[in-house]
């Protein structure tokens, strides 16, 4: 401890003595800044805090499922696979579940794959159940069923009547059958959640008493895997089933995924909505943040001005800097208790938020999911800010009142703001407008500051805004996305196609082809094509043109966008037989794909380029993609559904996790303009109090109530007018960055959308707005223009 | 309209038609604070044009007060004052901000420059807002300045000013708008004698001139540098005469005393 300054007895009795002086006179004041700060303090953690949970949302759920490592489902005709999985090369521990395909009962033809194990496993594949209950594992007719069932109206109390198929009317599929399984019927008693559904994790589960009652029925096992820790198990997996598939056919090998599936790669789609989130809470965190410090700052270096008489006489009496600061800093205790408590509260009472956007889907703990930790250290780091700040404002006030009058710098002659008020001199309201305003950035910190934040705001809105727009269009706009298409038929026959292309009401009708091809560098591409067999079919084209020769492909962006594909380069795809047979890439497509996850195949080739490059198959059923006349939607699919498996037009998860974030962006350009607003509008306003003098000679000279109302609104313009010029660019350049990568992670074109409107609103309003609050206090300045300049 | 075009010393000759201000009866009352302040109780007083009035009296009589309601910065409770035949007592704020930028001038103690304005700038800003253009305000401004012995500091900022100098800017910004009425509130009180000096002989050379001038004074030595005194006490006008001959009381007074 410094034995000087604080060690003398007496000295520190003084410091205490204007500390309680101080909180007696100025406590109410510092009060409210602490109530201030605690409030948006609390605002910025809690936004932290749903960050956080938001987050780590997706992990902890990985964490609380016990997601397996990779999964696969086995034909029951390749008994050898099943039997040698658990020790296999690679695995840790496996759990086998049995694999059932059913038809259920119902106005139109549907089939749903569900999965039972005999005992459950603590360690593997634990859903998280959020509505309901689990099945219980004594009751044979009872199921959870996949949030994403749920939602397609299979909630709970659902009954199904269940006709179970067998492995040999699983083969006929395509040729027509009659289910001969077992019939049951089960009811739904929960609703569970995980990461990740996929083939082999169906979207039915059921419990160890339904696995007893209906052994040896199903088509199959579902087997789920740990994996040994080391980074190479996942291959020496793979490639150890893939040798017993090669080995041992299965008749169903043209309905099942071949491999191996493993839940834990990173869903780009997921990641993407994640950072879109992310990006957002942080902007928000930060403009609130630096919005009330500039308050608070603001506030307290004010309440140490008014202190300055009060000072001189300390320094009279011999207290040095560091006892005056440290005074006020004691004074500032109980405000600082206040903000610290408050801020707690607010972080607290965010844990009552869900995570933002489509991460709610992912939370494992739905709920008041308070965060003490970050409450506690928040709530302390508030405290310490506002004292921290106090001491600063105190020690700038004891050095201003220690400086002599600063000398004013002569205008620069030909500098801009000289220029300006030069040839406007006309009026005389511009001149001292300018003029002021070239002193007040002179000045130094807080017109600057204010012209930074102002700046840093608007870009925030602009960026927000014109990512929202972005995004509405995205989802808006299926064509966008390859979709669009307002009935899908997944078993459609070269007939039905023939008849339907001759149907008065479908106006475009396309067959897409879904394979993969095998590349000379090893792995694989998702290759599809597109043969529209009347109308055009709506394609997504971002850049370069679409294929038209055997040998061309488009590209997805997101391939584009990895591997930094363009037209013109070549991809080493192999040919049906093995031998090379490359693509020349000639555009940039969306490519659409009927699956969940990332957006779009990685290739859009021709039909016969598809067949060059993918395996032999036999498969006569065509994916049909019809978008009918308008109005004739409905009448159309009631009249398919009872003869063909018709997909409801469906968006692709990606598409929907950003759909989900709906109104957020606009919510957080709406908080950003208020947040921004105020504290642009406080800081105009406390700018404009100071030139009262200045208004008051003014209005002696002559000068009209309207004129000295102008004069401080032309001030105010000239700061909002830089942010709003350097403002405006900025957020649209972090916008069409930040969109780019949102696009390319999930394959759609990446160009924004600008919201001309909005920004154009903002354009105006910036500058106007701050003109109007600006000119509010000129009202107090008129009356009292004797009065002001007799006071000084 | 047409005004007086010709220099500061371009003012009516004696004997044109009226005085330049009458006030009559005037009473003030601030409604500040626990009791209201009657800070004028009844002034009357006439001014012609081209006299040097000086105004004396104790501090806190109402001189101030009586200065910024024949400038128009406030309105009386009662009373009329016509400036060049113009009653003003009843204008609104807009009219009153007319009437100052074409027939009052207005200097201060403390100078009340603009301090981020040069002194050239400072006073063509003036004459803008009487409506000047940009090259006539500047020409007026130079002339002034000029005039005033200014001249070379007229690319200063006040900063860089005496204080002789700075109340001698702000005079010249007075002047811009070749005022009817210039009035002068403790124009020396925060000037040393030097300071005093020069603003008072600056007066002097104003009057001779034909300038009207209305100059509140703590000063005996300045205030007999003008043409008249009147002396105000508790809101009244207590004496007016030459500032070193006999005083003439109004009649008033002594029945009220
Ligand atoms: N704006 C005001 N509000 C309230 N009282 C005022 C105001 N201006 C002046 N006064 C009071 O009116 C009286 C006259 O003031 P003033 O005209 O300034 O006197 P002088 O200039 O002669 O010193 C004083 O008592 C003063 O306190
Ligand atoms: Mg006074």
């Amino acid at each position: 401890m410094p034995a000087r300054d604080a060690g003398a007895p007496g000295t520190r009795g003084a410091v205490r003595l204007v500390a309680r002086a101080e909180l007696r006179e100025r406590g109410w004041s510092l009060l409210a800044l602490g109530v201030v700060l605690g409030l948006v303090g609390g605002v910025v953690l809690g936004a932290v805090a749903v960050g956080e949970r938001t987050a780590t949302a997706y992990p902890r759920l990985v964490e609380a499922v016990h997601l397996d490592d990779a999964r696969l489902i086995v034909p029951a005709d390749r008994p050898a696979l099943i039997e040698a999985l658990p020790t296999l090369p690679g695995v840790a521990d496996a759990w086998l579940t049995e694999a059932w395909v059913a038809q259920v009962g119902g106005p139109q033809v549907q089939f749903m794959s569900l999965a039972a194990g005999t005992a459950s496993h603590p360690g593997l594949v634990t859903p998280v159940v959020v509505d309901g209950r689990a099945a219980d594992p004594a009751a044979a007719d009872e199921v959870v069923v996949s949030e994403r069932v749920a939602e397609h109206g299979m909630g709970v109390g659902t009954v199904l009547p269940l006709r179970m198929l067998t492995l040999e009317d699983m083969a006929r599929f395509a040729v027509g059958f009659t289910p001969h399984g077992p019939a049951t019927t089960v009811r739904v008693v929960g609703v569970a959640r995980m990461p990740a559904w996929g083939q082999a994790l169906p979207d039915v589960l059921a419990g160890p008493a339904f696995a007893r009652a209906l052994a040896g029925t199903g088509i199959g096992h579902s087997a789920y895997v740990r994996l040994d820790p080391g980074p190479d198990a996942a291959a020496r997996f793979d490639e150890a089933v893939a040798a017993f598939a090669a080995a041992q056919p299965s008749i169903v090998g043209e309905y099942l995924t071949p491999g191996v599936e493993h839940p834990r790669a990173p869903d780009p789609a997921v990641q993407a909505a994640e950072r879109a989130l992310l990006l957002g809470v942080g902007l928000f965190a930060l403009v609130v943040g630096l919005g009330a410090l500039q308050v608070v700052g603001l506030g307290l270096l004010r309440t140490a001005g008014t202190a300055r008489a009060a000072r001189s006489v300390e320094s009279a009496l011999g207290m040095t800097a560091a006892q005056s600061v440290a005074a006020r800093v004691g004074a500032a205790v109980p405000a600082a208790a206040v903000a610290g408590l408050l801020g707690a509260g607010v972080v607290v009472a965010a844990g009552t938020l869900a995570p933002l956007g489509s991460q709610a889907r992912f939370e494992p703990e739905p709920g008041f999911r308070p965060q003490w930790a970050l409450a506690l250290a928040g709530g302390a780091a508030l405290a310490a800010l506002f004292l921290l700040v106090t001491a600063a404002a105190a020690a700038f006030a004891w050095r201003r009142r220690a400086l002599a009058v600063p000398e004013p710098a002569v205008p620069r002659e030909g500098s801009l703001a000289a220029v300006v008020g030069g040839s406007l001199g006309r009026w005389p309201t511009l001149l001292l407008g300018s003029r002021l305003a070239q002193a007040g950035t002179r000045r130094g910190v807080p017109p600057l500051v204010t012209t930074l934040a102002a700046t840093a705001a608007v870009a925030g809105i602009v960026a927000t805004v014109t990512v929202g727009a972005s995004l509405d269009r995205l989802v808006a706009t299926p064509e966008r996305w390859a979709g669009g298409a307002d009935i899908t038929i997944a078993d459609s026959r070269e007939p039905d196609v023939v008849a339907l292309a001759e149907d008065p009401r479908v106006a475009i009708l396309a067959i897409t082809d879904t394979s993969y091809a095998r590349l000379g560098s090893g792995g694989t591409l998702g290759i599809v094509s597109i043969t529209a067999r009347k109308g055009t079919p709506p394609v997504a084209l971002v850049s370069g043109r679409l294929p038209t020769a055997a040998d061309e492909v488009a590209v997805n962006p997101r391939l584009a966008a990895e591997r930094g594909l363009s037209a013109g380069e070549r991809i080493d795809t192999l040919a049906t037989g093995g031998a090379p047979h490359p693509m020349t890439v000639v555009g940039v497509a969306v490519v659409p794909n009927e699956n969940h996850g990332p957006l779009g195949q990685d290739l859009l080739a021709t039909g016969d380029g598809l067949r060059a490059v993918s395996p032999e198959r036999n498969f006569p059923l065509l994916t049909t993609h019809v978008y009918a006349r308008p109005g004739a939607a409905a009448a159309l699919a009631a009249e398919l559904g009872g003869r063909l498996e018709l997909a409801p037009p469906t968006v692709p998860d990606a598409i929907r996790n950003l759909g989900d974030l709906g109104r957020l962006p606009d919510v957080l350009a709406v908080v950003l303009a208020v947040v921004a607003g105020t504290g642009l509008a406080h800081s105009l306003l406390v700018g404009a109090r100071r030139l009262a003098r200045e208004m008051a000679v003014f209005s002696v000279l002559g000068a009209t109530p309207g004129q000295v109302r102008i004069t401080l609104g032309v001030l105010a313009a000239s700061t909002a007018v830089p942010a709003v010029l350097l403002g405006v660019p900025a957020g649209l350049g972090v916008a069409r960055l930040f969109w780019w990568q949102v696009a390319s992670t999930i394959g759609v074109g990446g160009d924004i959308a600008v919201p001309v409107g909005p920004i154009a609103l903002l354009i105006a309003a910036v500058p106007l707005g701050a003109a109007l609050v600006a000119a509010v206090p000129a009202r107090r300045v008129r009356t009292p223009a004797a009065t002001s300049l007799a006071a000084l | 309209m047409t005004q007086q075009t010709e220099s500061v010393a371009g003012t009516p000759a004696p004997g044109a038609p009226g005085p330049a201000l009458v006030v009559r009866g005037l009473r003030k009352i601030y409604e500040a604070g626990t009791a209201p302040v009657r800070a004028l109780r009844g002034v009357d007083l006439t001014v012609h044009a081209g006299e040097f009035v000086a105004l004396m009296g104790p501090s806190g009589c109402g001189k101030s007060t009586l200065l910024h309601l024949l400038a128009g910065l406030d309105r009386p409770d009662e009373g009329t004052i016509a400036l060049d035949g113009t009653r003003i007592e009843e204008l609104g704020a807009q009219r009153l901000a007319r009437l100052r930028r074409r027939s009052v001038g207005l200097v201060f103690q403390f100078f009340h420059l603009i301090e981020h304005m040069s002194a050239l700038e400072n006073v063509s800003l003036a004459a803008l807002v009487a409506g000047a253009k940009p090259a006539e305000a500047t020409a007026r401004a130079r002339d002034l300045l000029d005039q005033l012995g200014l001249l070379d500091k007229a690319r200063e900022l006040p900063a860089a000013l005496s204080g002789g100098q700075r109340q001698r800017v702000a005079i010249a910004r007075a002047l811009a708008n070749r005022p009817t009425l210039l009035l002068a509130d403790e124009p020396t009180g925060a000037l040393d004698s030097d300071g005093a000096a020069e603003v008072l002989d600056l007066f002097q050379r104003l009057h001779a001139q034909g300038q009207t001038i209305l100059m509140v004074t703590h000063s005996r030595e300045v205030a007999e540098g003008a043409q008249r005194l009147v002396r105000m006490r508790d809101g009244r006008i207590l004496a007016d005469g030459e500032p070193s001959g006999p005083v003439e009381v109004p009649a008033g007074l002594r029945v009220a005393r």
